[in-house]
């Protein structure tokens, strides 16, 4: 899309400042050829001829004009300012909500740091095109169009032939403009990568002072510190070696008029009069030109950072609300994988899967790092699609379920725990921001977080950092829970949500749970988190390798059997021991030959 | 330190643009032959533009109503020169000008980052991370026009006033003083909008911080809010931003574009005053017209390089604002340095010493730790449990010195670490951390961090020991697959064990891992088990865990509450105390016995 027409479509709902702003322009410049007109007349009159009776008339008008002058200026300016940071304001959110929009297929493969140079950097590109390059080059044409007309109505044949060097002055500029261009998208791309780097940086401050790497990040960060400074310097390299010489023929033309103006003038073809006036309104064009280059390089950074933008605003998610046929209305909480297969890439993360779980129920989901537990998940809130088959709420296809009706009615305490710097509060109250303080307490207890988090400095009003920084694994998962569990969904999902809990505190998280009329997910590595499920689904590359309950699993002694026993393999003859003998903690002696088993 | 959320104000502990101008400075005395070359350069131009109307003068007075083509000639012939001369020295002028400012941004840039890296945690605990980005990217950036343009043109112009001045003196003493009555008037103006002006910008900077920061929070928490579905609040909060944004900037505008225009009409009034009075004295027969003319003309010149100046004004207030802020991030103290007199630790041996260890995160706090002991002999495994918040992570933050403690002494190898570079403090040790931030690149990149000269072989070899070899290998491109930003594509598990690769790599003398395969599955975890052994001889070593066989065969075990060591000892000790380490073993069985 070309770019300008696309900036139309931000500007337009300001007609109304734009017409303003064009019928200032003429005022503005006309007072600004009245000023010296008049002032000339000023000495003329009183000053030559003594005509005092004029003075007060002639500074009144003087200053009357320069007042108008500067006021309508101000006006003119503030119009664009407004118009500007209006189109911005626009440009800006409307990015943003885009980018809520787009799904994981999209996030997985663009860089943040990319993300927020098009939202800044990019954004004002725009705004310079609109706050002054739009008046320069307004101001250009009304002094070039006023002065070429003066300076043809005095000596057309001299106007013409100073003119001849025009093309000269075209090339260089062509020239500049068009190798500019690709200097900008270089440079921005260098501030992209700074950005990335930086970012990074700011993230990984813990692992960087950890591993002592203060010097290598140092190293790392100087290469697109000069990448960045190098980007902008070849930008520099183009504009002097097009911009002077454009510049050159543009003074060229005052070389031309005296030389021949001056033998114009010494032959009779011209009044003296005539070359002074003429000398008098040169200055129209060729300041003007001069300020062309400037106008040149604001407008191929508009160009260089509105592909960006459009770029961006083009994306268009995979996962999208389409046939939707339930929306908003409750769900019971049925979940259904039938024949499921989800191909990213060329990796097939999960293959032909099929499982039912009831209304009520809870799914236990266990298996080894990578072997797809995630990315049911991601799955059941629609994260991604299957690649064939076909997910199910309630009988429901969810690609027929409104998008916000099933994250709604899914609530997931993710493994990566991702908390906003913001209140413990907020944080908690993320989902649903009017709740009151007894809801969010309510939760947090049921969370078995209540307690630290009335210890923290401020309570509840406690500033967490970002990601959670500053507080322990365990404190975080609680947060990211209470903050699943206020949406008091149908569907609750916890994934991996209890791994840094000690074993006492999941115990008490899971009497508070046990009692919700939920259908819960629960994937864990533990197999006291999963033992109570009416389902369990153990994993394997994709696959569903064994299900069933608890007992039946222990039965089939496969893959559970072996992590239980793992966990709890001496367990029966601990309770044995236990029972028989209260008190006495001989067993443990003989434990100690088998090693490394008990517990997860 | 107050922490802060994205639309919160950020504190500025010193104020005052001059201040930070003076330490601009600093940067700038590096660059003074460049300086100096930029504005001969500079002089040189704008010579060679000025001469143009002054040839024009001569050919009109002098040549045409003679008929003296040679002298057109020649004229038209030295302006040619002039322009060529123009054209060389804006080439060479502006190369070097913009050069400068880049190698100060560079410098500026670099020293930001570096005093960035050995700043806290609490730094970047306490802040939104956009708050911290926008500093060290965008307001370094904004500094280039003012370093490349600015700073000598202000020189530049006040050299050009002063110059007019004299001639202005030396023609009529009563009219240079009207002229220079304007001045008083406008700096007034100036000294009174100035404070305006600042606080315009400042709350714009403020704003524009606040968009950065939401944005890029936002950003990266994308998966939580569509999970929660709160795209149109989240809209909402960002649309108020960008508005708040946009109202600031008008309102620096408004100040901003208005002084231009002020000056405007303080110039022609001055010079009007000048024609009346003129024009009176003129009548009285006390000065002749060409006086007058003439000293408009001067007048109006003296005036231009101050309608300049305000141009730039505007932008050098701006960047004062941006200047605050970086210096005050130079300026924030590290915290956590080397002593005066810090020796290198050299190789260790392994021994810790705990000595009536004390500590409280602040001032005001209370105490996490209080008067703790404890003597760890080189080789030898602990283990640390205990509740949430008991202060687990806080014993191995201060053995690592990412906190300083208050009281006591915390000892290695008899050595007190506080004495010791933090530098060969960490060398020796290999942390880690409760989040295992992996970086964008490769995975073989991610393992090396440990050990930046690691061979391939190396990196598989303790990929093996980790047993993330398996899982490695079988990702299209095996090490060389590519992680993405902040590890995503990964599972939690997964990237626990490049982290614990990371660590080993590095073949550290004390070994602290927090948490470090908590997320892991329990197969790999038995097979881990079985190479760590091996791997934990002869070093010392610090794990705290909520997966109870994971610790069960450390040497030793101690329980943290109450800001001290609650109990220690082995496992079987602990279990025949029946204390609180024995229920916390007990608890994990609890919910079998309800079969």
């Amino acid at each position: 899309m070309e770019p300008l027409k696309w900036l139309w479509g931000y500007i337009k709902k300001y007609r109304l400042s734009i017409i303003i702003f064009s019928v200032l322009s003429p005022v503005f410049i006309t007072m600004a050829f009245l000023n010296p007109l008049i002032v000339g007349r000023f000495v003329d009159e009183v000053l030559y001829n003594g005509n005092g009776e004029r003075l007060y008339l002639y500074a009144f008008l003087i200053l009357l004009v320069v007042l108008l002058k500067e006021v309508v200026e101000y006006v003119r300016r503030i119009l664009l300012e407004h118009i500007s940071q209006g189109a911005v304001k626009s440009i800006r959110t409307s990015l943003y909500n885009k980018l809520q929009k787009l799904d994981l297929y999209f996030f997985d493969r663009t860089k943040t740091g990319d993300l927020m140079s098009r939202l800044t950097m990019d954004t004002d590109a725009i705004r310079v095109l609109l706050s002054a390059t739009s008046q320069s080059i307004i101001n250009l044409v009304f002094y070039i169009v006023i002065g070429f007309v003066v300076l043809f109505s005095i000596n057309p044949v001299l106007t013409v032939i100073l003119f001849s060097v025009s093309p000269f002055i075209l090339f260089f500029g062509y020239k500049l403009s068009k190798l500019s261009k690709p200097e900008f998208v270089k440079l921005r791309e260098a501030n992209s990568q700074l950005n990335t780097v930086v970012r990074e940086n700011i993230s990984a401050n813990r692992v960087v002072k950890a591993y002592v790497r203060e010097e290598y990040e140092i190293e790392k960060f100087e290469e697109k510190n000069k990448l960045y400074a190098s980007a902008f310097m070849d930008r520099v390299r183009v504009w002097i070696k097009y911009a002077p010489p454009m510049q050159f023929f543009v003074r060229l033309i005052n070389v031309l008029f005296v030389l021949i103006g001056g033998i114009s003038v010494a032959r009779g073809y011209m009044t003296i009069g005539q070359f002074t006036t003429f000398n008098g309104s040169l200055w129209c064009i060729t300041t003007p030109m001069n300020l062309v280059v400037d106008v040149i390089n604001q407008y191929q950074q508009f160009v260089a950072s509105s592909i960006k933008i459009i770029a961006l605003e083009k994306e268009e998610p995979k996962i999208v609300n389409r046939n939707v046929k339930k929306r908003d209305t409750g769900v019971s909480g049925k979940i259904q994988f039938k024949n499921v297969t989800l191909t990213l890439g060329d990796t097939r993360i999960i293959k032909n899967m099929n499982f039912t779980v009831e209304p009520g129920q809870t799914l236990g989901i266990i298996g080894p790092t990578g072997s797809g537990k995630s990315m049911i998940i991601n799955l059941l809130s629609r994260f991604y699609d299957p690649t064939t088959g076909a997910v199910y709420i309630d009988d429901i296809n969810l690609k027929n379920i409104d998008i916000a009706t099933i994250r709604r009615n899914v609530s997931c305490a993710m493994q990566d725990v991702f908390l906003f710097s913001d209140t413990v509060f907020n944080n908690i109250a993320y989902g649903e921001p009017n709740v009151t303080f007894d809801d969010v307490v309510r939760v947090a207890k049921m969370a078995d977080a209540h307690e630290f988090i009335e210890k923290l400095e401020d309570g509840y009003d406690t500033i967490i950092g970002e990601r959670g920084m500053g507080l322990s694994g365990g404190q975080r998962q609680r947060i990211s829970l209470a903050r699943a569990l206020l949406k008091n969904p149908a569907i609750l999902v916890l994934d991996d949500t209890t791994s840094a809990l000690d074993m006492e505190t999941e115990f008490a998280i899971q009497e508070n749970l046990k009692n919700t009329h939920k259908t819960k997910i629960i994937v864990a590595h533990r197999i006291s988190s999963v033992k109570n499920a009416d389902l369990i689904l153990v994993l394997n590359q994709g696959n569903i390798i064994e299900w069933g309950t608890h007992e039946r699993l222990l039965k089939a002694n496969g893959y559970y059997k072996s992590v239980f026993e793992h966990q709890f393999g001496d367990f029966n003859k601990f309770r044995g021991y236990h029972i028989k003998h209260p008190g006495t903690i001989g067993l443990m002696e003989k434990r100690k030959n088998t090693g490394g088993e008990n517990n997860g | 330190m107050a922490k802060n959320r994205y639309d919160v104000d950020e504190e500025i502990k010193e104020k005052g643009s001059i201040k930070s101008f003076g330490m601009l400075f600093k940067y700038l005395i590096p660059q003074k032959k460049i300086l100096i070359i930029s504005g001969v350069l500079l002089a040189v131009d704008a010579f060679l533009s000025l001469i143009n109307p002054y040839f024009i003068k001569i050919a009109i007075d002098d040549c045409i109503p003679n008929g003296d083509y040679k002298g057109i000639f020649i004229l038209a012939l030295l302006l040619l020169l002039a322009s060529f001369g123009i054209w060389i020295v804006a080439k060479k002028r502006v190369y070097i000008k913009n050069n400068m400012a880049m190698e100060i941004i560079k410098k500026i840039r670099s020293d930001l980052y570096a005093h960035m890296q050995y700043l806290p945690f609490s730094f970047f605990d306490s802040r939104p991370h956009g708050k911290i980005l926008v500093r060290v990217v965008n307001y370094v950036n904004t500094l280039t026009n003012v370093l490349a343009n600015g700073l000598l043109n202000v020189i530049f112009d006040l050299f050009r006033m002063g110059i007019i001045l004299v001639f202005m003196l030396s023609m009529n003493v009563q009219f240079t003083l009207i002229c220079l009555a304007g001045v008083p008037v406008f700096v007034v103006a100036l000294v009174f909008l100035r404070k305006m002006h600042k606080k315009a910008w400042d709350e714009y900077s403020q704003k524009q911080s606040s968009l950065n920061a939401y944005l890029q929070e936002s950003l990266a928490g994308m998966k939580i809010t569509q999970s929660f579905a709160r795209e149109e609040i989240n809209a909402g909060i960002f649309e108020n931003l960008c508005e708040e944004n946009k109202k600031k900037w008008m309102k620096a505008k408004y100040i901003a574009t208005g002084i231009p225009r002020v000056v405007n009409i303080l110039s022609i009034t001055v010079s009007l005053i000048i024609y009346m009075l003129g024009y009176f004295q003129m009548k009285q027969g006390l000065i002749e017209i060409g006086l007058v003319i003439a000293f408009v003309s001067y007048v109006s010149n003296f005036w231009n390089p101050i309608i300049q100046l305000t141009d730039i004004y505007n932008e050098i207030v701006n960047c004062g604002v941006y200047l605050e802020r970086i210096f005050d991030m130079i300026k924030e103290p590290l915290v956590i340095e080397d002593c005066e007199d810090a020796s290198d630790m050299g190789e260790i041996e392994g021994n810790v010493t705990f000595e009536n260890v004390s500590f409280k995160y602040e001032e005001d706090s209370p105490f996490i730790l209080e008067k703790l002991n404890l003597d760890v002999k080189k080789g030898e495994t602990i283990a640390i449990v205990g509740p949430t918040g008991a202060g687990k992570s806080t014993i191995i933050n201060l053995l690592s010195r990412f906190y300083d403690i208050n009281e006591g002494r915390l000892l290695i190898d008899g050595k007190d670490i506080s004495k010791v570079t933090l530098n060969s403090l960490r060398r020796n040790m290999g942390i880690m951390l409760q989040d295992s931030f992996l970086f964008s690149g490769t995975i073989m990149d991610n393992i090396r961090y440990g050990k930046l000269d690691a061979t391939d072989e190396e990196v598989i070899k303790a990929a093996k020991t980790v047993c993330a070899h398996r899982f490695i290998s079988e990702l299209p491109d095996g090490y060389n697959t590519v992680i993405k930003e902040g590890g995503s594509g990964l599972s939690i598990g997964q990237k626990q064990l490049i982290a614990f690769a990371r660590t080993l790599i590095c073949n550290p003398k004390i070994l602290i891992l927090d948490e470090a395969t908590s997320s892991i599955d329990t197969e790999t975890e038995i097979e881990l088990q079985k190479g760590l052994e091996s791997l934990l001889k002869g070093r010392t070593s610090f794990i705290i865990a909520h997966r109870l066989s994971t610790i069960k065969n450390s040497s030793r075990i101690l329980y943290i509450a109450d800001k001290n060591i609650k109990e220690q000892g082995t496992h079987e000790e602990l279990l025949k105390l029946k204390g609180k380490y024995y229920s916390l073993y007990m608890a994990q069985y609890k919910f079998l016995e309800e079969i």
